[in-house]
C-alpha cells in the first residue's frame, strides 16, 4: 500500500539515467546512430517516471531493512484481519511452537521474568496447596492427640528434642505408617501410560488400563463439576488404599498408597513430576503413543516408592536416647538422693539446736545451694560451733545467723543464777519451772544476799530455800556453835573472873541473845547449861564446890549482861568432865573453866 | 469406541479382548477402558480401548473422552438405520472437536442380516465418502479382529 512514486514526482523533470534493465522495447530502428540516440532519448523522456518507480520498488523489495519496516507496520493489522476472517486456529497452531520455544528460552535465561508474570496465577495455586496441607494436618491431629500422652508420645518428645524437629512433625511421621505400592506416569493428553514402577511383592495392575481409567475419571470429574483449569482430582480413597494424583502440564503422576501418607510424599511426587517435565519436555510434547523414549523414567518414578518412614533406623537413635535418658535419670536420682541426705543431715542438726537449751531456731531453709539458719542464742548456751562440729554436716554448706536473748530454759537459768549469785560450795542450786531451789548450807549473810538478788536474775520468779538455809536456823546454829565453843577461863583454885575474860563473856551474852531471838522465831525453847570445871589438883570435894561457884559466877555475869536467869542452869562438874587431858600445864588450864551447852526443844 | 447406544460397542471390545460374547445387554455408564496387544506390520502395538457409553437422548457424549485419541472405531448396526445417521453425525462432530483422526466404520450385527434395514447401497455411499467400512458381528466374531487391526494399521499411518 505504498504510495506510487508516479504521483510524487514531477513528470516534467527529465534526468537522463542509464539503465541496463530490459524495458518493454519497441522495435528498434536499425540504421542511423542519431536515430538510435533520438529514440533512446524519446524513450527515456516517455518512460523515465515509470522506470524510476520500478527501480524504487525493486530497491525496496531487495532491501531487507525496508521490507522489515513494511511488514512491521502492518503485522498487527494483518493478524487482526486474519482473525476476522476466521483463520484463528491455523494462526494459533502456526504461532504455538514459536511461542512455546520462546517461553522455554525465557525460562532458561531468567525464570524470574515469567515467574513475575505468572505471580497472580500462582497465588491461588499456592493458597490451594496450603489448604490441602492444613486439611492433611487436621486429619492426623486427632490421632496425635490420642497418642501424645502415652509412652510413645514421650518417646516422640525425646526424638523431637534430639533431632530439633517440632513434636508435631515427629508425631506425624510416626503416626503415618504407609507404603507406596505403585507409581503411574500418565500422559495427560492421551491418557496413555508413560511409565510404571511397582514396589516388591505387590500385585500390579496393568498400567495401560489404570492410566486410561484414571484419565477417564479425571475427565469425568472435570466435566461434571466444571472445575477451573488445573484443578482436578488430587486424591482417591478406597478402603486402605489411597491414590494420590499430582498433575503437571504434560503428565500426571499417580501413586497407589497403602495407609496414610504424610505431606512429604506429596512433595516428593511434585519433585519427581517436575524432574520428569524438565528431562523429558520435548518427548512429552511430541508423544503420540510410543513410550520408548520414556524407558528410563521408571528410575525416577522409583523415588516415590522409596519414601517410607524408616522404622528400622530408629533403634540406634533410640539407644542413644535411652542411654542419655538413663544417665540423666541416674544423675538426677543421684543428685536428689544426695540432696535429700544433705537436707536430712542439716534438718537433724537444726533439730539438735531446737532441743538444746539456750537456742531458738526462727527459720531454716535452702538458698542458692546453701542452708541458711536463723536463730537466737543465749550467751550461756553451748558453743554452736561445737554442736555443728559434732554433727555430720559439711560446715561450709551452711550459714548461721544468731541473735542474743535470755533463755528461760531451767538449765540456762540455773547456769545464769550460779554465775550471778556465786553460791558457796556447800550450797546447791536447782531451777525448776523458774523457781530457784537452794539446798545445802551457807552462811547467813550470803543467804540474805541471795534473798535480795535471786529474783533479779532473768528467768527466776521464785526462790525456795532448803530448811538448813532458814536465816533463823542459820543464826541459831551459828550462835549455838559460837556459844558452845566459848570457854570462860579461871585462875588456879579461884572462882573470880579475870578482866581478860570480860570480852569473851560479852560475846557469849550477845550470841545467847541472838540464839534466843531466833529460837523464838523457830518456836523453840532454849536452855543454857552452864558447866563449871576444875583441874584434877586439889581435893575432890573442894573441886566440886569450886566448879559450882565458877558456873554461878558466869551465870551471874550473863544475867547481868541481860540473859534471863530462867534459861540459865549452872552446874558444877568438878573434875568429872575434863575438857582436855591434863598432860600439860596448858591443857590443865583448859580444865579450870566454864563452858555452855545449849539445848533447844520445840514447843 | 463411538456409536449409538446398543449397537454393540462393548460387545465388540469383549469379543476382541476376551473372545467372549453375552446376549445380556448392559448399558455402559461412563467409560470402560480395556487394552489389547496386537501385531501390526510386524510391530507390537498396545491398543488402549476407551469404550465410551453410546450417545442417546439422555446421555450426551463427553467430548473430553476423545481428547488425545489416536483413532476410533465408529460403530452402527444394520438392523437400525438411524444408527448410521448417528454415526455420520458423530464422525462430523469428531472432526469438529478433535480434528481429523483415523477411524474405521463397523456395521455390526451382521449375524442378523435378515433383519437388516440397511442395504449395500448405503454401504457403497459411505465408502464413496472415503470411509473404511466393514461388517462385523460380536456374536460370531466375524470382522471383529479385522476391524481393530484395520484401525491399528490406519493409526500407524
Amino acid at each position: 500500500m505504498g504510495s506510487s512514486p508516479r504521483h510524487s514526482r514531477d513528470p516534467l523533470e527529465f534526468r537522463p539515467k542509464p539503465s541496463d534493465r530490459p524495458a518493454p522495447e519497441p522495435e528498434e530502428p536499425p540504421r542511423e546512430a542519431d536515430d538510435v540516440q533520438a529514440y533512446r532519448e524519446l524513450r527515456e523522456l516517455i518512460l523515465a517516471p515509470e522506470q524510476e518507480a520500478l527501480e524504487h520498488l525493486r530497491q525496496r523489495v531487495d532491501d531487507p531493512a525496508s521490507r522489515t519496516e513494511d511488514v512491521g507496520s502492518v503485522v498487527a493489522e494483518a493478524i487482526q484481519l486474519r482473525r476476522k476472517q476466521g483463520g484463528d486456529e491455523a494462526l494459533s497452531s502456526a504461532l504455538a511452537p514459536t511461542i512455546e520455544t520462546a517461553l522455554r528460552e525465557s525460562v532458561r535465561k531468567d525464570p524470574g521474568t515469567l515467574a513475575d508474570a505468572l505471580f497472580p496465577v500462582m497465588g491461588p495455586a499456592i493458597r490451594r496447596s496450603i489448604l490441602e496441607t492444613l486439611r492433611a494436618f487436621l486429619e492426623s491431629f486427632n490421632q496425635i492427640l490420642d497418642q501424645s500422652l502415652s509412652i510413645k508420645g514421650l518417646k516422640w518428645r525425646l526424638e523431637a528434642l534430639r533431632t530439633g524437629r517440632s513434636f508435631t512433625e515427629v508425631a506425624l511421621l510416626h503416626s503415618l505408617v504407609f507404603r507406596v505400592e505403585q507409581v503411574f506416569l500418565i500422559h495427560k493428553k492421551t491418557g496413555l501410560s508413560l511409565g510404571h514402577a511397582v514396589a516388591p511383592s505387590v500385585a500390579m495392575q496393568d498400567p495401560s488400563l489404570v492410566s486410561g481409567m484414571l484419565s477417564a475419571i479425571q475427565d469425568f470429574v472435570r466435566d461434571s463439576f466444571h472445575t477451573a483449569q488445573g484443578q482436578g482430582l488430587t486424591r482417591m480413597n478406597v478402603g486402605d488404599l489411597d491414590v494420590g494424583i499430582e498433575e503437571g502440564p504434560y503428565a500426571i503422576l499417580a501413586c497407589v498408597i497403602r495407609g496414610v501418607a504424610p505431606r512429604t510424599l506429596r512433595d516428593r511426587m511434585a519433585e519427581v513430576l517436575e524432574n520428569i517435565h524438565r528431562d523429558y519436555a520435548e518427548q512429552l510434547d511430541r508423544f503420540k503413543g510410543d513410550s520408548a523414549p520414556f524407558a528410563k523414567v521408571n528410575t525416577e518414578l522409583g523415588r516415590c516408592l522409596e519414601l517410607r518412614y524408616k522404622e528400622e533406623a530408629q533403634p540406634r537413635g533410640f539407644g542413644f536416647v535411652y542411654a542419655t535418658a538413663a544417665i540423666l535419670f541416674l544423675l538426677v536420682a543421684g543428685w536428689l538422693t544426695w540432696s535429700t541426705i544433705q537436707y536430712r543431715r542439716w534438718d537433724r542438726l537444726v533439730n539438735t539446736f531446737r532441743e538444746q537449751p539456750g537456742f531458738v531456731i526462727t527459720s531454716f531453709g535452702r538458698q542458692g545451694g546453701k542452708f541458711i539458719v536463723h536463730g537466737m542464742r543465749d550467751p550461756l548456751a553451748s558453743d554452736p560451733e561445737k554442736i555443728i562440729g559434732a554433727s555430720d554436716v559439711n560446715r561450709i554448706d551452711g550459714e548461721f545467723h544468731w541473735g542474743s536473748y535470755y533463755a528461760l530454759d531451767d538449765a540456762i537459768v540455773q547456769q545464769r543464777a550460779t554465775a550471778l549469785l556465786s553460791p558457796p560450795p556447800t550450797a546447791t542450786f536447782a531451777v525448776k519451772n523458774g523457781v530457784l531451789h537452794v539446798s545445802g548450807t551457807a552462811r547467813a549473810i550470803w543467804v540474805k544476799e541471795l534473798q535480795a538478788k535471786a529474783l533479779l536474775v532473768p528467768g527466776i520468779h521464785a526462790l525456795e530455800l532448803g530448811p538448813e538455809l532458814d536465816p533463823d536456823r542459820l543464826t541459831s546454829n551459828q550462835a549455838k556453835s559460837e556459844i558452845e565453843n566459848t570457854l570462860v577461863k579461871f585462875p588456879l583454885a579461884s572462882a573470880t573472873l579475870s578482866s581478860s575474860e570480860q570480852t569473851g563473856l560479852h560475846k557469849l551474852a550477845e550470841d545467847a541473845r541472838a540464839l534466843l531471838k531466833s529460837a523464838d522465831n523457830l518456836r523453840e525453847n532454849v536452855t543454857f547449861e552452864v558447866i563449871g570445871h576444875t583441874d584434877s589438883t586439889g581435893a575432890e570435894a573442894s573441886n566440886e564446890d569450886l566448879s559450882r561457884r565458877r558456873a554461878d559466877r558466869v551465870v551471874q555475869e550473863l544475867s547481868r549482861l541481860g540473859i534471863p536467869g530462867r534459861v540459865l542452869s549452872p552446874r558444877g562438874a568438878g573434875t568429872s568432865e575434863p575438857l582436855r587431858k591434863e598432860d600439860s600445864e596448858t591443857n590443865r588450864q583448859y580444865n579450870r573453866s566454864v563452858n555452855v551447852r545449849v539445848t533447844s526443844v520445840a514447843h | 469406541m463411538l456409536g449409538s447406544f446398543a449397537v454393540g460397542k462393548t460387545s465388540l471390545v469383549r469379543r476382541f479382548v476376551e473372545s467372549i460374547y453375552s446376549d445380556v445387554y448392559q448399558t455402559t455408564v461412563g467409560v470402560k477402558v480395556d487394552k489389547k496387544n496386537v501385531q501390526v506390520n510386524g510391530a507390537d502395538l498396545t491398543l488402549v480401548l476407551w469404550d465410551i457409553y453410546g450417545e442417546d437422548d439422555y446421555q450426551k457424549m463427553r467430548w473430553t473422552y476423545l481428547r488425545g485419541a489416536s483413532g476410533y472405531l465408529l460403530v452402527a448396526e444394520g438392523t437400525r438405520k438411524a444408527t448410521i445417521d448417528k454415526a455420520v453425525s458423530l464422525e462430523q462432530r469428531v472432526r469438529e472437536e478433535v480434528g481429523v483422526i483415523p477411524f474405521v466404520f463397523a456395521l455390526n450385527k451382521c449375524d442378523l442380516l435378515q433383519d437388516w434395514e440397511v442395504d449395500s447401497a448405503v454401504e457403497a455411499q459411505l465408502a464413496d465418502k472415503g470411509w473404511n467400512t466393514l461388517r462385523s458381528s460380536a456374536k460370531t466374531g466375524e470382522g471383529v479382529e479385522e476391524a481393530f487391526c484395520l484401525l491399528a494399521r490406519k493409526m500407524l499411518g
